[in-house]
């Protein structure tokens, strides 16, 4: 009972965020509206028992990738009125769309059941297992290879984002630490002996 | 009780409300970033619902490639719209017709 | 699925030796670039294509007769995944050859653009021996990420940035589409195997309501990536307006992976579904046929109209996958690799003629070509014959593969439906070859390109002459790797 009524509360916050999120007037409120359906996805997810996911959407991808997102909105200074152009025009059809989409799955997923018996429970769990460890028993060993393609696409990304954003100015004046430390002080003072400008 | 029924119905809300989302915002490149993660979120509930309540855990492994390469692709993203933003001064989509036809 | 050991050893690697092979190029490279700087650009270019022609021999050492499913389930190594695994590497290469001038020129020929290129070709290798929906994934993604960056790699051009915005954006959308859908199939087969799924659907066990759903998103997912109608609005503007190297980049070796994703997909995980994904195909297929070919007589841009003949054969290959059966699948892969030979030469031909401040891409720059260079103008009209089907080239026996794989299923509606289309493409295809014989020239070009560039580029011409001579070879080797 608890549970469904925790259900219910959280997926009622995580739909009113994610229509928060497409609705939302300001790009810096949808990305906090986004954190917040992470947070809600979350908290559904530690319900049926699925601990190390729901801890890795948090600390990842609300800790990383959110914040990534808040700082590009935030340094791309976007002209918010003119975004919002066309939202009124678009408005009606956004929302014709997701009706159909909704009822085509409720239909499918909710009607039908996907045309089988849908388990109404969780799969028990064994005694004392650990979600975390079972995940990490088999991800080095029998998803050794998807694991490898995983850090393959990270590669990909930092190749990527570093060649297509870093550039490096001419006549940026920015200091070369090494040359200054190194630095030798004939270089830079030359003594000059000149005579007295006066007699003593 | 709360079945898998209920899970997979309140993902196929968000997978809409991300469709819907794109549709609305087609002009505004950075929320279409975020309706994509959106509907990523959506297809992770349907792993994961899968996952624990049919007892295998496949679903949770493929849930944790799906956020390591949306990580990536967020990284790409947003590098593409940084570019795209130093040129334009804009990341409106719709002042984006330099092609025609 | 348990009774692989759980220690690697080299002989359970061994059929992915080619992937490894690529990553560890690619990783070299990277390290080559960043310690050479700015000095090694000759160096890695040459490396990259020495990394090519070894993957090219890794492949073909290690590639075997039959089919052998390592890693869990995850990878599968079979005379299919060899051919296209090989035809990939040779269109990538000649694609890095026909653009390193044009790259220098513009100053793009940097390390990391070569490093992605390799991971594109990674990500290719990776779709092709998928053994489950987990690697295709994530093959897909190696591919199109590298894609996205390579299409935005010129940043001081707004318009390569604006398609290469487009590009992500739709690309990323379908990725959606197809996990969605993949989700669905995980729930009611119970595994992402797609021999696991495959046999689910074979015993039966899979509800037919639950399977239509997942198919249908990801039948989305697959014409995404493919660029069918009316899941084609990236593909014009991807390939007009990204650098052109790029453009043939993302129009030759993708192809073969696209492919791959429907075979595996499709024809493999959802044979036993035929039913249920035939329809969709159909639609798509007549689509793509119809717009391709419509919408291209309309352009005045050579990638443009390049890009609208891309999906209209998009809609070729569709009719053999279609099929649902061996004939349709060989035919499908006999036009998908002749398709593969004809693009890279067109977009050759684009790269060998542009010059520093004339990038060869509209219609008019090829006016009179014949005047001035008469060979180049006899290969892009052996190129134009070969994309319009007319014999003897090799795309007329492509054509004549895959009509007769649809009249083999009773589709005669959609041969006849594709005999018209093709006689309508051939037209814009005619006009590039009256432009280039008996109009005068409006622009001029020198040729300066090295030997190396036009020796290649001619053979590549030639080769659709020869193969249509002869298409006996390439016949039977699609018979032989698909039975």
């Amino acid at each position: 009972m608890l549970v469904a009524i925790l259900f219910w509360a959280f997926s009622a916050v995580l739909v009113g965020a994610a229509l928060g999120v497409i609705l939302a007037r300001n790009a810096v409120h949808s990305v906090l509206f986004l954190v917040l359906c992470f947070f809600n996805a979350a908290v559904l997810w530690l319900l049926i028992e699925a601990e190390f996911l729901a801890i890795v959407l948090v600390l990842v991808y609300v800790g990383a990738v959110m914040v990534l997102f808040l700082f590009v909105v935030m340094m791309l200074d976007v002209d918010i009125e003119a975004l919002r152009e066309g939202f009124a025009r678009n408005a009606p059809l956004g929302a014709l769309i997701a009706l159909i989409v909704v009822v085509e799955l409720a239909y499918v997923l909710w009607v039908r059941r996907l045309g089988v018996e849908l388990p109404g429970e969780t799969a028990p769990l064994a005694q004392g297992a650990s979600n975390t460890a079972e995940i990490g028993a088999v991800l080095y060993t029998q998803y050794a290879y998807p694991f490898q393609l995983a850090a393959m696409v990270l590669l990909i990304a930092i190749v990527a984002a570093i060649s297509l954003t870093m550039r490096r100015r001419p006549g940026l004046k920015a200091q070369d630490v090494s040359r200054q430390v190194s630095v030798d002080p004939a270089e830079r003072v030359r003594l000059v002996s000149m005579p007295p400008e006066r007699e003593p | 009780m709360i079945g898998l029924a209920h899970y997979l119905l309140l993902a196929g809300v968000l997978f809409a409300i991300a469709v819907a989302g794109i549709f609305i915002n087609r002009r505004n490149v950075i929320l279409l970033l975020m309706c994509i993660e959106l509907m990523l979120l959506a297809v992770n509930f349907n792993f994961v619902a899968f996952s624990r309540f049919l007892g295998i855990l496949d679903g949770q492994v493929f849930v944790f490639f799906i956020l390591t390469v949306a990580a990536a692709e967020a990284a790409i993203g947003l590098a593409i719209l940084v570019v795209l933003f130093r040129q334009r001064r804009s990341i409106n989509v719709e002042d984006l017709d330099a092609m025609k036809g | 699925m348990d009774v692989m050991p759980m220690i690697l050893t080299m002989a359970d690697v061994m059929p992915a030796a080619a992937e490894i092979f690529v990553a560890a190029a690619a990783c070299v490279l990277l390290l080559v670039d960043a310690l050479g700087g700015g000095r090694a650009r000759g160096l890695a270019f040459v490396l990259a294509i020495a990394a090519l022609a070894g993957a090219a021999w890794v492949s073909s050492t290690v590639g075997t007769d039959g089919r052998t499913v390592i890693l869990w389930g995850h990878f599968v190594a079979d005379p299919m995944g060899t051919v296209l695994k090989l035809f990939s590497y040779g269109a990538a290469a000649l694609t890095l050859l026909y653009s390193r001038e044009y790259l220098e020129r513009r100053d793009l020929l940097k390390g990391e653009y070569l490093v992605l290129a390799l991971c594109a070709v990674l990500g290719i290798q990776v779709i092709v021996s998928a053994g489950s929906f987990l690697s295709l994934y994530l093959g897909i993604e190696i591919m199109s990420l590298s894609l996205y960056a390579m299409v935005a790699f010129d940043r001081d051009d707004g318009v390569a940035a604006e398609s290469a915005m487009k590009y992500f954006v739709l690309g990323a959308i379908a990725s959606g589409a197809l996990l969605y859908g993949i989700s669905i199939l995980y729930g009611v087969t119970g595994t992402f195997l797609i021999d696991g799924v495959a046999f689910a659907v074979a015993q039966g066990r899979a509800p037919d309501i639950g399977l239509l759903l997942g198919i249908a998103f990801i039948v989305v997912g697959v014409a995404f990536k493919f660029g069918a109608v009316p899941f084609h609005m990236w593909l014009p503007d991807v390939y007009h307006g990204a650098p052109t190297p790029v453009t043939l980049f993302v129009g030759s070796a993708p192809k073969i992976a696209s492919f791959a994703l429907a075979m595996r997909v499709l024809a493999e995980g959802l044979g036993g579904a035929l039913d249920a994904w035939q329809d969709m195909l159909v639609v798509l297929a007549a689509l793509s046929m119809a717009v391709g070919n419509l919408v291209a007589i309309a352009q005045t841009n050579i990638k443009r109209m390049l890009a609208y003949s891309t999906i209209s054969h998009v809609g070729f290959i569709l009719l053999g996958i279609l099929a649902g059966n061996a004939a349709g699948y060989r035919a499908a892969l006999f036009y998908t690799l002749t398709y593969v030979i004809m693009t890279t030469a067109a977009f050759g031909v684009v790269l060998w003629y542009s010059r520093k401040g004339f990038e060869a891409d509209a219609l008019d720059d090829y006016k009179g070509l014949n005047r001035r260079h008469p060979w180049f103008a006899f290969v892009m009209l052996l190129v134009m014959f070969g994309l319009a089907g007319v014999p003897p080239t090799v795309g007329f026996w492509a054509k004549l593969q895959v009509i007769a794989a649809v009249l083999d299923v009773r589709l005669t509606w959609l041969a006849a439906f594709a005999v018209l289309m093709s006689v309508i493409g051939a037209y814009y295809y005619l006009r590039v070859v009256k432009l280039m014989y008996f109009d005068e020239p409006v622009t001029a070009g020198q040729d300066e390109s090295r030997f190396a560039v036009r020796l290649v580029l001619s053979l590549n011409g030639l080769a659709i002459l020869a193969l249509g001579l002869f298409p006996g070879y390439l016949l039977r080797l699609c018979e032989q790797v698909l039975r």
